[in-house]
């Protein structure tokens, strides 16, 4: 047990003063308190409010918001979420349009970044010299921190007019196959459309899904991949025996916070998608995505509904990204026990 | 040993601190020197305003406009700070209704219903006017079109530039089978507001879309934010077409096609067809007015007018008397600025009206 | 961090040729999606040094103003530089001391407590708030009523920054060995004191560096800034009152334009953030480098 042997008046554990009672010290001896008592008390409740405030600030976000978005929902009723009738001139607000669109652009994104991402990983901690492990990683993480809006602004400038012919390729490439020619069409096929925003985000949540997946697989235990080469595995055949299975969770966990980011991500998505909502697939056509209509449409949002809906649509993407989120944590917790139980 | 290679991060991060904090006072100090000397000499005997700001948002139809204006009027009065952000007419009609500005830029009327949302009465102020281009790109076409093609261009109806209704109205033109990309505006807009009234003037039953700052688009269509952004559209998309200011518009180097105008005749947008279409237009008690359809052999029918909107009590008097003088400059040099970014200035009688207004900010 | 050691022998020698085959297929493809991903994404950084370059270097691009007159070509991002600058270090001063203090109550105080794992699972969760949300939170609730400011947009960015910093610090405390804790109050040490005096300069590379990373972060956000800044030409030094302006707004602007001025100002704002942003990051890098070497000795 801890004491404070330099000091007589309290030799007692700090602790159990904080449980007992606050005034034992005091008539420990007159006018002479113990100096620290006063000061841990003070500290500690600091920090708690200081952990609280996110609590609260959550609360404030869930309550404001959906307080301020009331409006819409009362007048829309359930065809704000159903309807893809997205006409303010005429007080019509339904969101489908948009959510098909975010959902869409972020299926894009995450069929592209996932293979691409578990391969950095995979070549950095189990194919790379070890020299060459620690540039790749700084490397991966910097482009982490590039700025979304610059990958917008890549995106607008050089990608997307660039992307055209290469779509017509692709078109005609596919134009009798049943499924793929009508996805790989566009009416009439754009620069800035649901795939040229797929590719953008792709391309930014590509290095968060792989420092995800990089972190996972070193904490593979080094005794299973000795042991799968001891059976005489192919290195390939030792990262689908040992790598893969072993990291299944935090594999998911990353996916989940990249599908986090490409939801909610706003100004790289608004500057390619094209900004005319439809439910389509046709990949190569321009789209929407709510966070987009919110930042263009928000200004001219005068009318009390329209601003209503426009916060709804902020409420409805702060409530995926709680179920994103909270799935994400829920599977990284279950993946810890998992590990914690193999290794 | 390692606490103080720790505490060595320290003093780094304050550098870079002291370092912003340098540049954040260099640079505002900086810029009033240098504009100070560059007074013009027309503007010199106006008395000096005293310090204040005015903080603009709104319409991008009159941008362009606005910030040349800005810049000469900061050279004349460098105490005042005048600031225009853009946004869109519907941002403006917002941030004032807010408070959060102190003038808006707006092409489109307030709505009835809208004006109990202001904090008080606010004023017209129609500063200039300017034809809505019809921009295109196709190489090598001088497009001719009627209301009603038009109309079934943005609906969508006709998509591809070798539509027979295109055709007809092109004679000799080789129009390819390209498809037609339509380019508007994703923002709240004037422009948009102008282009829909004008279309459900002028097209009838051929348009459906009704009329306003935002309308219900077809899908497939292409937006662009503020006029230089449907701007970008149709300049880096071949087969596209977009509305788009005129003074954008040409600064873009854009391609426009001639509107065939109420009186029959197919007019290019320029400054003297829209001055045509101002002068048929008459001024309504509160200064709004409309030249949206003119009739006249040379005016061009989508002629927009664009207004200032500033609320007539002000209580802070430095703002008040920033905002008069303001709005004097534009009256006086501005007018003469105006063709200079390819806007045209106000009729006499306008002008005349506009100038007395004035008188009643304030009162 | 675990290293592989050297492998067995005997995995060439044993395997079939199909096998082996198989397997340089896939360790090729690796290597393929490593340059797929790497290649553009540095041609990306690459693409906004050319483009930017010339803005950067033209006289005056880190004071002079932005052109009111949009469409005149020409340096001038002092202003954004200032409001990026300015936005970052308000919502640092309000998002790091309260987060590092959130920090030290979630692993010192409450390491296993119910009410430290809600707020743990919270702070999680409000990590993955996308920042437009934060935006539109702080239009709700604050310039709705004191209007258009920088402080505004600091509001929204330390809302994003704080479970960052919570996060990392708790992170970081938790790496500091429970042995310092005992001698200090061993010697002596009150809980609080021991904290501040033992605990928080053992960890104050890593937490540092967690710092770092939220304002590179928090830098380069433009979302929550649209609703809650506004737009000026000159700098505004007011933190609280009146508009601002700051690169990441100032580049989502003029990226829409078609005039050559505006554009090539979009780029040299992308380069001047992108190095800003870079100059955190590489910050963060040394710091808790700093904590590894701490570690090894």
């Amino acid at each position: 047990m801890r004491a404070g042997f330099s000091c007589p008046h309290h030799q007692v554990d700090p602790g159990t003063f904080v449980t007992t009672t606050i005034a034992a010290p005091s008539s420990l001896a007159g006018s002479q308190r113990p100096p620290g008592l006063i000061t841990d008390r003070i500290v500690r409740a600091v920090v708690f409010v200081a952990g609280a405030v996110v609590l609260v600030i959550l609360a404030l976000i869930a309550y404001t918001m959906i307080n301020e978005a009331l409006p819409a929902f009362r007048s829309e009723g359930w065809s704000y979420f159903t309807s893809d009738v997205w006409d303010p001139a005429h007080s019509k607000y339904g969101t489908l349009a948009f959510t098909f669109g975010t959902v869409l652009v972020s299926g894009i994104a995450l069929v592209l970044a996932v293979p691409v991402s578990i391969g950095i990983a995979l070549f950095t901690t189990e194919v790379a010299p070890r020299w060459l492990r620690k540039p790749v990683t700084y490397l991966v993480d910097l482009l982490a921190a590039v700025p979304s809006v610059v990958f917008g602004l890549w995106g607008l400038l050089v990608l997307a007019p660039a992307l055209p012919g290469f779509y017509q390729g692709w078109h005609d490439l596919f134009s009798g196959v049943p499924v793929l020619g009508s996805l790989f069409d566009g009416q009439p096929i754009a620069q800035r459309s649901f795939m040229t925003a797929g590719i953008v985000l792709a391309v930014m949540v590509t290095p968060i899904i792989t420092s995800v997946a990089r972190e996972t697989f070193a904490t593979v235990p080094q005794s299973q991949k000795d042991a799968a080469h001891a059976l005489g595995a192919t290195r390939w055949e030792m990262i689908r025996a040992a790598v893969l299975p072993h990291s299944r969770g935090g594999l998911t966990a990353g996916i989940l916070i990249g599908l986090g980011r490409a939801l909610g991500e706003t100004i790289a998505v608004a500057l390619v998608i094209g900004s005319s909502p439809q439910i389509s697939g046709k990949l190569f056509g321009s789209g929407d995505a709510a966070a987009s209509v919110i930042a263009l449409q928000w200004g001219e949002a005068s009318d009390g509904t329209y601003r209503a809906a426009l916060i709804g649509l902020g409420v409805v993407l702060f409530a995926v990204t709680l179920v994103v989120g909270v799935a994400a944590r829920a599977i990284v917790a279950r993946a810890d026990r998992n590990a914690g139980g193999t290794a | 040993m390692k606490r103080s290679r720790a505490r060595m991060l320290v003093p780094l991060v304050l550098t870079i601190g002291l370092l912003a904090a340098a540049c954040g006072s260099s640079s505002s100090s900086t810029p009033k020197g240098d504009k100070g000397g560059s007074t013009s000499p027309t503007t010199a005997a106006a008395p000096k305003l005293a310090a204040a700001t005015l903080n603009g948002s709104g319409s991008t139809f009159q941008q362009a406009f606005d910030e040349a204006v800005i810049t000469e009027f900061q050279a004349a009065q460098p105490a005042v700070k005048v600031v225009y952000g853009g946004g869109g007419s519907g941002k403006g009609q917002t941030d004032l209704q807010g408070g959060l500005v102190q003038w808006a830029g707006s092409d489109s009327t307030v709505k009835p219903e809208d004006v109990a949302k202001y904090k008080g009465r606010f004023l017209y102020f129609p500063t200039v006017a300017a034809p809505i281009t019809v921009s295109y790109n196709l190489s090598g076409v001088k497009l001719k079109l009627s209301p009603q093609t038009l109309a079934k261009i943005f609906e969508g109806q006709i998509t591809k530039w070798d539509d027979a209704a295109v055709k007809a109205e092109n004679a000799g033109a080789t129009l390819p089978s390209t498809a037609i990309t339509v380019a508007h505006r994703s923002d709240g807009s004037g422009t948009t507001a102008n282009f829909t009234k004008y279309l459900v003037a002028a097209a009838g039953p051929a348009w459906t879309l009704g009329t306003d700052k935002v309308v219900a688009w077809p899908s497939g269509t292409q937006a662009g934010e503020g006029n230089g952004g449907v701007a970008q559209i149709v300049k880096s998309t071949t087969g596209s077409i977009g509305y788009v200011d005129y003074s954008d518009a040409k600064a873009a180097g854009l391609v426009f096609a001639s509107l065939k105008n109420a009186s029959g005749s197919f007019v290019e947008p320029s400054l003297e067809s829209a001055t045509a279409a101002l002068e048929a237009a008459t001024l309504a008690a509160d200064l709004t007015y409309n030249p949206l359809n003119a009739t006249g052999a040379k005016a061009y029918p989508i002629t927009s007018p664009t207004y200032i909107l500033v609320y007539s009590t002000q209580a802070d008097p430095a703002v008040k008397a920033a905002i008069k003088g303001f709005l004097e400059f534009i009256y006086a040099d501005g007018q003469k600025t105006a063709t200079t970014v390819d806007f045209a200035p106000l009729p006499k009688a306008i002008l005349t009206a506009a100038k007395a207004q004035i008188t009643k900010i304030g009162v | 961090m675990t290293y592989t050691m050297p492998r067995p022998s005997i995995t060439r020698s044993s395997a079939s040729p199909w096998r082996q085959t198989k397997s340089a297929v896939m360790t090729a493809s690796l290597v393929l999606a490593l340059v797929v991903a790497v290649v553009p994404l540095v041609l990306i950084i690459l693409y906004v040094i050319s483009k930017g370059w010339a803005s950067v270097n033209a006289p005056g691009w880190f004071t002079a103003d932005i052109p009111i007159f949009s469409r005149a070509v020409g340096p001038g991002m002092g202003p954004a530089i200032t409001g990026t600058l300015m936005i970052t270090g308000a919502a640092t001063a309000m998002a790091v001391p309260l987060g590092v203090l959130g920090g030290i109550y979630l692993n010192e105080y409450s390491a296993a407590s119910r009410y430290g794992n809600v707020i743990r699972f919270f702070a999680d969760v409000m990590t993955g708030v996308p920042s437009i949300v934060m935006g539109l939170f702080v239009y709700v609730i604050w310039v709705l009523s004191f209007g258009l400011s920088a402080f505004a947009g600091a509001l929204a960015l330390g809302c994003l920054m704080l479970p960052i910093v919570i996060r990392t610090s708790e992170e970081m405390l938790k790496l500091v060995p429970r042995e310092l804790r005992e001698s200090a109050y061993a010697l002596g040490g009150r809980k609080a004191g021991t904290i501040v005096r033992v605990v928080l300069p053992a960890a104050a590379p890593g937490i540092i560096s967690g710092a770092l990373l939220a304002v590179a972060r928090a830098a380069g956000e433009t979302a929550p800034l649209l609703f809650t800044i506004g737009f000026v030409n000159q700098a505004n030094s007011d933190l609280l009152h009146d508009p601002n302006t700051a690169l990441s707004t100032q580049i989502f602007k003029n990226a829409i334009s078609v005039f050559p001025g505006q554009v090539s100002r979009a780029w040299g704002a992308a380069l001047t953030l992108i190095g800003i942003v870079f100059v955190f990051t590489i910050l963060s890098r040394i710091a808790s480098s700093f904590l590894s070497r701490k570690h090894q000795s």
